[in-house]
């Protein structure tokens, strides 16, 4: 097995929430030495506020697996030099406090440059580095109101706020796309030698998926509605309600032959004689009399049962499946590996996601378990920063390696 | 603004686009970077072109704005891979890419003839993304899967919506989007890792593990704990302080995590006693709570605009933001002052604004340099100027429908 395409690059992260996070994760699971600084003064978000919970939140763990717990506390000149030393030595560095803190720690893009050249420095923030909001506090949700995805998640004609559930894919997202932005910076890197810093704006990544939307406010003067599960594309099209409680099957048929097949799996000769049902205009434009007919016969099945007859006519359909069902149900899950166990010192057993691509030469994976406060802290300061046990106790004492 | 004078990234590197929906946002980020990308599209057009919303409304294969958005700084021409000629000429294309990316399902793939080995070979160099509803085993891996179907499958549609109501499809395609990503995050990897070695390889990117990976901390939670929750709790059953909230223009929402951005909330709404008392401090509380935690927060909301509480809960250190819709989004002073925008002018649907790259790189971003290509505008110019073909092989090829 060759080695992992990230190995030898070490990556220092100061952040919080999850978006700056997810960043540093993403690299570490293809080789990324990530060491993580954070302080005993108080736990991360993801920590929590109660030291006693401190190892043993599973938000926590999905978000470190696989880096290293570094303590120093950036209250304290020392602890700011000490890190300053670390980044000297380090390929990356990842950022995701409000702005102005980094300016203050002297780790910012004109103060880093001088110290490691070659250093690449990603800031993520809800808002982006510049302009008047550049100092927002945002966390994910947060993101998603700015740029309308909160508004246009909704059914139409929706007079209540909002229907979007409590996702936070501007964070996940964000964290992919900045992991991209920084190998794009270690390539570009190879070629200059000289590092650079990338302002990564949560709201523009999440924002970007949106662009037909801005198209059309831009070309047609048009203020873009909730949708809700229309589609002219495809009929039927969205969540068909099955048998049991609030189970959903979602169906989709787009071509002639499809609707052909899926008309005969429901095997209603009513269905089938139906001149409005014919044709794909007929299909769109009678929606809802012909959901009435698909929803006659998925009441009848589990929506898993739904799944399977339907694809097995070549058709997609997909379960809407709750976080049990993706525990006790979904076979491709279960076959792929996706959900990986991790036992934890003090938390137990773990369940995360595993990677979701898979290389057939250099394959990424979890590395490690999410690391306890401070678990690495002497390690580091031995091995990295070149101290003497008897500085590293006195430094600890001083509450700087805290 | 910093001086800059580095090209993108990714210039140089030629990609190979077959892909279906599915890689339209991965194709996106890798030309937005530099990367000459070659999209092949079926002699009638990519069935994207056929997406709404058009200019207009006029469904017109050049006048899709879905179209438009997703294959900026691409090249098209046009291809029939079914028949023979076309996949012969696919594979010299192929021979002469950096990555090819494709969204096949394994079956499909390999009926084609279009696997890792046929395209790699004589160029061992060569990435080969497989962006797949599935992966490449279990069960499911030859089943169907459009965006919806993703959402579905992760746990997102489950959870959106009002109970009593259908589940909701997001806005956004953010399965997709979600899978498009880790595939350019993958590709980068893998052209990192190709300086280093000189070879390539095969990735297989499956959309149903990526929505997995959106949906928050679910999974983890349920592991732990069974943690399970229901649709959209939007109705004041239990908060911790995330939901939108009325104002006299629209909803703005107030996201709370640390004690101190409660008690900074607590202090603007000028400390009304019902939630003043030091109990509320702690989130399990408030969220045990949430009648009188919503009911106060939402009559003093109500007494501003969204606006309003944006500018001044921000001042305050509170994680405020409005419900914007996209108009309001575009004309924001933040939107305005990134210029995140960029003017640009398509032959057929005339001036517009075109969502700028991202993220930003201080020394070598990417840019938007063409808009979207017409149906094979680069027919010739791939085919003669770089495989080396004569105009009359084109004609010969055009004849026999293959492009």
């Amino acid at each position: 097995m060759s080695k992992l395409p990230l190995e030898g690059i070490r990556v220092v992260e100061l952040t919080t929430g999850a978006a700056g996070p997810t960043v540093a994760r993403v690299l570490c699971e293809f080789g990324a030495e990530v060491i993580r600084c954070e302080t005993r003064l108080r736990g991360d978000g993801h920590r929590g506020e109660d030291p006693a919970k401190w190892n043993k939140n599973p938000d926590f763990m999905k978000l470190q697996r696989g880096k290293k717990s570094f303590t120093v506390n950036m209250q304290t000149d020392k602890g700011r030099r000490l890190v300053r030393e670390l980044v000297k030595i380090s390929d990356v560095l990842v950022e995701n406090y409000g702005l102005g803190i980094l300016e203050k720690w002297g780790l910012d893009w004109p103060q880093l440059k001088e110290i490691n050249p070659s250093c690449i420095l990603i800031r993520v923030k809800g808002m982006g580095c510049s302009g008047p909001h550049a100092p927002d506090l945002t966390y994910g949700p947060n993101v998603g109101n700015t740029m309308a995805t909160t508004y246009l998640w909704n059914y139409p004609g929706a007079t209540t706020a909002t229907a979007e559930p409590r996702t936070q894919h501007p964070d996940f997202m964000g964290g992919v796309t900045g992991a991209f932005g920084v190998v794009l910076a270690l390539i570009q890197r190879k070629k200059t030698g000289r590092g650079q810093w990338i302002d990564s704006a949560q709201v523009e990544i999440g924002a970007s998926l949106l662009g037909p939307k801005y198209l059309e406010y831009s070309v047609n003067k048009r203020e873009p509605k909730p949708e809700g599960n229309r589609s002219l594309v495809a009929a039927p099209y969205g969540p068909y309600q099955c048998k049991g409680n609030d189970r959903w099957c979602v169906i989709a048929v787009y071509a002639q032959d499809e609707w052909e097949r899926f008309s005969n799996l429901l095997g209603k000769s009513g269905l089938k004689a139906d001149p409005k049902f014919a044709t794909h205009l007929g299909r769109v434009r009678h929606k809802e009399e012909l959901d009435k007919w698909v929803t006659s016969w998925t009441l009848q099945h589990d929506p898993y049962d739904v799944m399977n007859l339907v694809q097995g006519a070549g058709i997609c359909a997909a379960v809407v499946q709750d976080v049990e069902d993706q525990f006790k149900r979904d076979v491709q899950y279960a076959a792929t590996g996706f959900l990986v166990k991790m036992t934890e010192p003090e938390a137990g057993d773990v369940v995360t996601e595993n990677v979701p691509i898979r290389f057939s030469e250099t394959p990424g994976k979890v590395r490690g378990l999410a690391p306890m406060m401070g678990e690495h802290t002497h390690e580091i300061a031995r091995d990295l920063l070149g101290l003497s046990d008897k500085e590293i106790a006195a430094l600890e004492d001083e509450k700087v390696l805290y | 603004m910093t001086e800059v004078n580095q090209l993108p990234p990714l210039t140089g590197y030629r990609v190979l686009d077959l892909a279906g929906p599915l890689g339209f946002h991965c194709t996106k980020l890798l030309a937005d970077m530099g990367a000459d990308v070659v999209k092949v599209e079926p002699p009638g057009g990519d069935e994207a072109r056929r997406v709404p919303p058009f200019k207009d409304d006029s469904a017109h294969p050049e006048k899709s704005l879905y179209f438009l958005h997703f294959n900026t700084n691409k090249r098209s021409v046009t291809l029939d891979v079914e028949k023979p000629d076309g996949r012969a000429i696919l594979l010299e294309l192929a021979r002469k890419a950096d990555v090819v990316i494709e969204t096949y399902s394994p079956a499909r793939r390999e009926e084609l003839g279009l696997g890792y080995q046929q395209l790699s070979a004589g160029n061992p160099g060569l990435v080969h993304a497989s962006i797949t509803p599935f992966g490449e085993t279990g069960p499911w891996r030859d089943y169907k899967a459009n965006d919806i179907a993703g959402i579905a499958l992760g746990n997102l549609l489950y959870l959106a919506g009002e109970p009593g109501e259908p589940p909701l499809q997001p806005p956004g395609e953010i399965a997709y989007g979600m899978a498009s990503t880790y595939g350019a995050f993958g590709i980068a990897v893998a052209l990192y890792h190709r300086l280093e070695s000189g070879r390539g390889q095969h990735l297989v990117v499956s959309m149903h593990e990526c929505a997995g990976h959106i949906a928050g901390y679910f999974i983890p939670n349920y592991g732990y704990s069974g943690a399970k929750p229901a649709r959209a709790s939007r109705k004041g059953e239990e908060t911790d302080l995330y939901d939108p909230y009325p104002t006299k223009n629209g909803y703005a929402r107030i996201f709370i995590i640390p004690v101190e951005q409660w008690r900074r909330l607590v202090d603007w709404m000028g400390r009304p006693p019902s939630i003043s008392g030091p109990e509320f401090e702690k989130m399990a509380y408030r969220r045990k709570n949430p009648e009188i935690v919503v009911g106060a927060i939402t009559e003093f909301c109500n007494r501003h605009t969204k606006e309003e509480l944006y500018e001044e809960g921000q001042k305050r250190r509170i994680a405020v933001t409005p419900i914007n819709t996209v108009g309001e989004f575009m004309n924001s002073a933040q939107v305005k002052a990134r210029e995140t925008f960029v003017d640009m002018e398509h032959p057929v649907v005339g001036k517009y604004l075109h969502f700028g790259p991202v993220p930003r790189l201080s020394e070598s971003p990417g840019r938007i340099t063409r808009t979207a290509p017409l149906i094979g505008e680069h027919n010739q110019e791939v085919y003669c100027g770089e495989l080396g073909m004569s105009n009359d092989d084109l004609v010969a090829l055009r004849a026999s429908g293959v492009i």
